[in-house]
């Protein structure tokens, strides 16, 4: 397997050149929804990579292995040596077909040798837990799938996702990896910290969160953030991200965090479910302890790779836009530790996301996650 | 230098290494911005977290104090709930223990340790049952196999079922032990002092089947006996069923007292009891009726054997409260199967031959011969038709007139009642008078021939007195006085002319309701003769009791009259007497001459009899009297 980088700015175009392009089978890109918008770096990327699968989204800020931007685009061209690829990319009108779009995707790519699956999804008009949970639903909870919902900055406006195609909203990609020879290894970590007491979520409606012990949501977030961060709604709301967990099951917590708001209802909408009579609780984040989230998802992506015993690797970062809101010229403390973790001759590109996919450390099933950092690694050995 | 200083200096500065000052201040100032909204966002959410912890914290206290307040409520409950069970258990009849599952003692009250003299110092919580048992046996009050008792109990409790226990305490006491398991393991048992209802329950059973007088087996267990015996008759054997009357214990009773005839019959099963051998059983079939079974009899002489010993038990003088009574049996005698093998035909059979001995004069005994049986049915036979008769008026009325002995003159008439039978022709009075007083038909005959005779004698000239006989029986009902005197104003005739005769029998009870009719009906002018006086009793107490009007001297001292050696003295102290309490005499059965001369030497007033005229129909009564009345008037 073989990896390079590009980056694309309005001043150098696409920087360095491709090396043997036409043996590029996979390229991934990354960037600012103004600068895809327009189709042309697609169309670019095609010409350059005629034979490749061309898969991109708009972000909340590019990764670029240690620096966080806003103003480029970052791309990654893969050869495999031995490893197939399939891309199937659905439609979505309705996020109340999140879940039967998983499954098509997913039955779309299921088969004996499948090893993997790296999905994009619009981050505006998708419940991504169903989406999640469709996609498990076909392919089974063996599968490694990960991925991430594409992201508008703090705008919360539009997203795009592109598969072999212009980047546009409404979209769901899913590429799938098979063979023996590839290899893929996943973490994904928060680092958050909870604060404040334990609260019933006493309203809610899949991912509508109204009430919490028995008072407005939105009514408690606007006290915490304060008249100035108010304002901010919904994307300041990122700051404050709530772990939620069936009161039975303590150790099934996951976090969630804000996608919009309703100033009439008082409700605010997440990006995963809030079911109601769970325990809710606020959390805040630290600089230091964020990027030691960050460390322990790449920690635990190398260590699932090491397993293998290879070392050309390639590594995804998927991080969610409330860090970056939060941590603002820091956001660079958590890449730099991710590639501490993952070695500085892994490549590293990635995004920051309305929504992060990937298998929960702890119980194994693949879940939407929000508010954490996720790392997914390639590598291919001797088929 | 710090880390993110680097970068912003490495971000500020272009390809060939000169810093832009403006874009390094504004990365610079940007991280202060930064750190800034952080701290102050970090202030603020830490105030109102601290303020929202405070709320909720005041809101723990408050919940706190309320969960105290009602726990503490709930123990006050709980502490009167306990109160008010110990005041409960403790005052239980039942000594109560509950135990737990391993057979540990959970509670134990008063009444378990008062009924056992146990401490509460030993008798406490988590004693098992087993050291409980053998501290009873210690102290004496349990008496038993202690591994024996336990393994009854815990196999109850072990199959879930409520068991009872009756157990003997060594000091004579029987409790009833009921151990009833409880949900959740464990069982309750209840110590009940049974004594004393066991011994009521055996009074109960000894009272069902014995005769609280004489202590002898009852009817009840008589026919039980019987019943069983009858069942296992060995071929070749017999079964002898005697029934015993005590003779003349009615009048004992009538004369000495309830409390006499009661000592007398209490003596009279005490020696039958003692006659007896153990094969014999003797029973009281009530009243005076006694009974005695005697199985496996070989021979006819076997029972003879026995009725001997009996009569000659019941022939010893007994002294009853001070009086030395004198009675006899007479005893009927059935054998089973010979006269029959079912209860009831044995029974009906001795009955029969108990009847047929009084009959024969008491005194003696009888075996059942089925003619005793024919001879019942024809009584009954003629019972049916007497009643038929008095309801069809098929009866007569037939007079027989007094004379006065001086002059021969018809004084009154004696109503006499005679019955024709359709198919046995004349049926003596003496057989079918006892029959209707028996079976109570005499009121009913008796207020009729009453009413009759009036209506007759209203017939008769003025100066004829009517006799009317009495029976006993009519003094019973309490209504004689009315019935009479409706009799007299229906017939208008006046009560001086009407004449009651009663016997003896009458006043032979101390019976205060007869004297008082008697008084009554001399209150309204009726006379009261004494009939047949001089047999029976014939107290001269009789005379003093009641000042009768007339006596009438029985047949049987007329008969002798005139014979050397007769009655004739006995009839001059009659007519003395008498005359003394200013009552008439009159002589019945009056046949010859000589007698009436006799009767007259003596003093005697009146006679009655074949001489003049026997009893004759009303129609010639009325012309004799007419005919009389004529002579008289031609002379």
């Amino acid at each position: 397997m073989h990896s390079q980088q590009m980056i694309w700015n309005s001043q150098a175009g696409w920087t360095p050149s491709a090396v043997n392009p036409e043996e590029v089978s996979l390229v991934f890109y990354f960037g600012p929804r103004e600068m895809l918008a327009c189709g042309k770096r697609y169309r670019e990327l095609r010409e350059m990579f005629p034979a490749a699968h061309l898969l991109g989204c708009s972000t909340g800020g590019q990764i670029n292995n240690s620096d966080v931007t806003d103003e480029e685009i970052v791309a990654a061209a893969i050869s495999f040596r031995s490893t197939q690829l399939r891309l199937i990319r659905r439609e979505i009108n309705d996020p109340l077909q999140s879940r039967q779009c998983g499954e098509e995707i997913g039955r779309a790519l299921i088969d004996d040798r499948l090893a993997g699956i790296f999905v994009l999804s619009d981050g505006l008009n998708v419940n991504g837990s169903e989406l999640v949970n469709g996609l498990v639903d076909a392919i089974g909870p063996d599968i490694p799938l990960t991925g991430g919902l594409a992201g508008d900055g703090a705008n919360f406006k539009e997203t795009l996702v592109g598969g072999d195609c212009a980047p546009r909203p409404r979209l769901v990609v899913g590429i799938g990896f098979y063979g023996t020879a590839i290899k893929i290894g996943h973490g994904s970590a928060g680092g958050w910290d909870l604060f404040g007491p334990r609260r019933k979520v006493t309203r809610s409606a899949g991912n509508v969160l109204f009430e919490l012990d028995g008072e407005p949501a939105l009514d408690l977030y606007e006290r915490y953030l304060g008249p100035e961060d108010s304002k901010g709604l919904p994307g300041s709301a990122l700051l404050f991200p709530i772990e939620v967990h069936d009161p039975e099951q303590p150790d099934s917590s996951v976090m969630r965090t804000v996608l919009a708001v309703d100033r009439k209802s008082r409700s605010m909408t997440f990006a995963g479910d809030v079911p109601q009579g769970w325990t809710a609780q606020l959390m805040r984040g630290n600089f230091d302890r964020l990027a030691e989230g960050a460390a322990d998802a790449a920690r635990q992506a190398r260590t699932s790779l090491q397993e293998s015993g290879h070392d050309d690797q390639f590594s995804i970062l998927v991080s969610c836009i409330g860090r970056r809101l939060l941590m603002g010229q820091r956001s660079t403390d958590e890449t730099e530790a991710a590639g501490a973790e993952l070695g500085s001759d892994t490549l590293r590109v990635g995004f920051y996301s309305y929504g992060e996919i990937s298998p929960h450390a702890k119980s194994g099933i693949c879940e939407l996650h929000n508010q954490t950092m996720t790392v997914t690694s390639f590598t291919e050995v001797e088929a | 230098m710090h880390r993110l200083f680097a970068k912003q200096i490495a971000r500020a500065t272009d390809a060939t290494g000169k810093v832009d000052i403006d874009q390094l201040a504004a990365l610079v100032g940007g991280a202060y911005d930064e750190f800034d909204r952080d701290r102050r966002r970090t202030d603020r959410s830490m105030s109102l977290m601290i303020e929202e912890i405070d709320g909720k914290n005041r809101n723990l206290q408050q919940l706190v104090a309320e969960r105290t307040c009602e726990l503490q409520a709930r123990e006050r409950d709980l502490q009167a709930q306990n109160v008010r069970f110990d005041i409960a258990i403790n005052n239980m009849t039942q000594g109560l223990l509950l135990y737990d599952s391993s057979a540990g003692l959970i509670v134990c009250n008063e009444r378990y340790l008062a009924m056992y003299g146990l401490s509460r110092e030993v008798v406490k919580p988590g004693l098992s049952l087993r050291d409980l048992v053998l501290h009873r046996k210690e102290m004496g009050t349990f008496r038993g196999d202690v591994d024996e008792y336990l393994a009854a109990v815990m196999h109850g409790v072990a199959i879930g079922t409520t068991s009872e226990i009756l157990t003997e305490t060594p000091d004579g006491r029987s409790i009833l032990i009921v151990n009833k398991p409880v949900v959740g393991g464990g069982w309750v048992a209840t110590h009940e002092d049974v004594t004393e209802r066991r011994r009521s329950e055996e009074r109960i059973r000894h009272l069902a089947h014995y005769d609280a007088l004489t202590d002898l087996p009852n009817r009840a267990l008589f026919h039980e006996r019987l019943r069983e015996e009858l069942a296992r008759i060995a071929p070749g054997d017999q079964l002898a069923v005697l029934y015993i009357d005590v003779d003349e214990f009615k009048t004992v009773n009538d004369t000495l007292g309830h409390l006499v005839g009661d000592e007398l019959l209490k003596a009279v099963g005490s020696s039958l009891r003692g006659c007896t051998k153990s094969c014999e059983f003797v029973a009281r079939l009530g009243g005076d009726e006694f009974a005695i079974v005697k199985a496996r009899v070989k021979t006819p002489a076997d029972v003879a054997h026995l009725v001997a010993r009996v009569l000659k038990s019941i022939r010893v003088p007994f002294d009853c409260l001070g009086h030395r009574v004198t009675t006899d049996a007479s005893i009927g005698v059935a054998m089973a199967p010979e006269h029959g093998a079912d209860l009831d035909q044995i029974l009906k059979n001795a009955d029969l031959a108990m009847y047929a001995a009084k009959s024969a004069g008491r005194r003696t005994w009888r075996f059942f011969e089925p003619e005793m049986d024919a001879r019942v049915k024809a009584r009954r036979n003629l019972e049916i038709d007497l009643r038929q008769a008095i309801a069809d008026g098929a009866l007569d009325i037939h007079y027989q007139p007094c004379v006065n002995l001086h002059d021969d003159g018809i004084t009154g008439c004696e109503a006499l009642v005679r019955w024709r039978h359709p198919e046995r022709g004349m049926i003596s009075p003496a057989e079918f008078i006892p029959i209707a007083e028996e079976t109570g038909l005499i009121n009913e005959l008796g207020e009729w021939v009453l009413t009759k005779a009036c209506t007759e004698a209203m017939t008769w000239p003025e100066n004829i007195k009517l006799a009317v006989n009495v029976s006993p029986v009519q003094f019973r009902s309490g209504s004689l006085a009315l019935k009479v005197i409706a009799a007299l104003a229906a017939s208008r005739l006046p009560a001086s002319r009407l004449e009651l005769e009663i016997t003896e029998a009458v006043l032979i009870r101390d019976d205060d309701t007869a004297l008082a009719i008697l008084h009554q009906l001399r209150g309204i002018g009726v006379k009261i003769a004494l009939d047949d006086f001089g047999t029976g009793y014939s107290s001269l107490s009789y005379l003093q009791r009641f000042p009768f009007d007339k006596i009438k001297i029985d047949r049987c001292f007329i008969n002798d009259i005139a014979e050397p050696e007769g009655s004739s003295c006995i009839v001059k102290a009659v007519v003395n007497i008498a005359a003394a309490r200013h009552m008439v005499t009159i002589a019945e059965g009056v046949e010859t001459l000589r007698q009436h001369e006799l009767l007259r030497s003596l003093g005697c007033e009146e006679m009655q009899g074949y001489l003049f005229s026997p009893a004759v129909p009303a129609a010639q009564i009325r012309q004799l009297l007419h005919s009389t009345l004529d002579d008289k008037a031609v002379a």
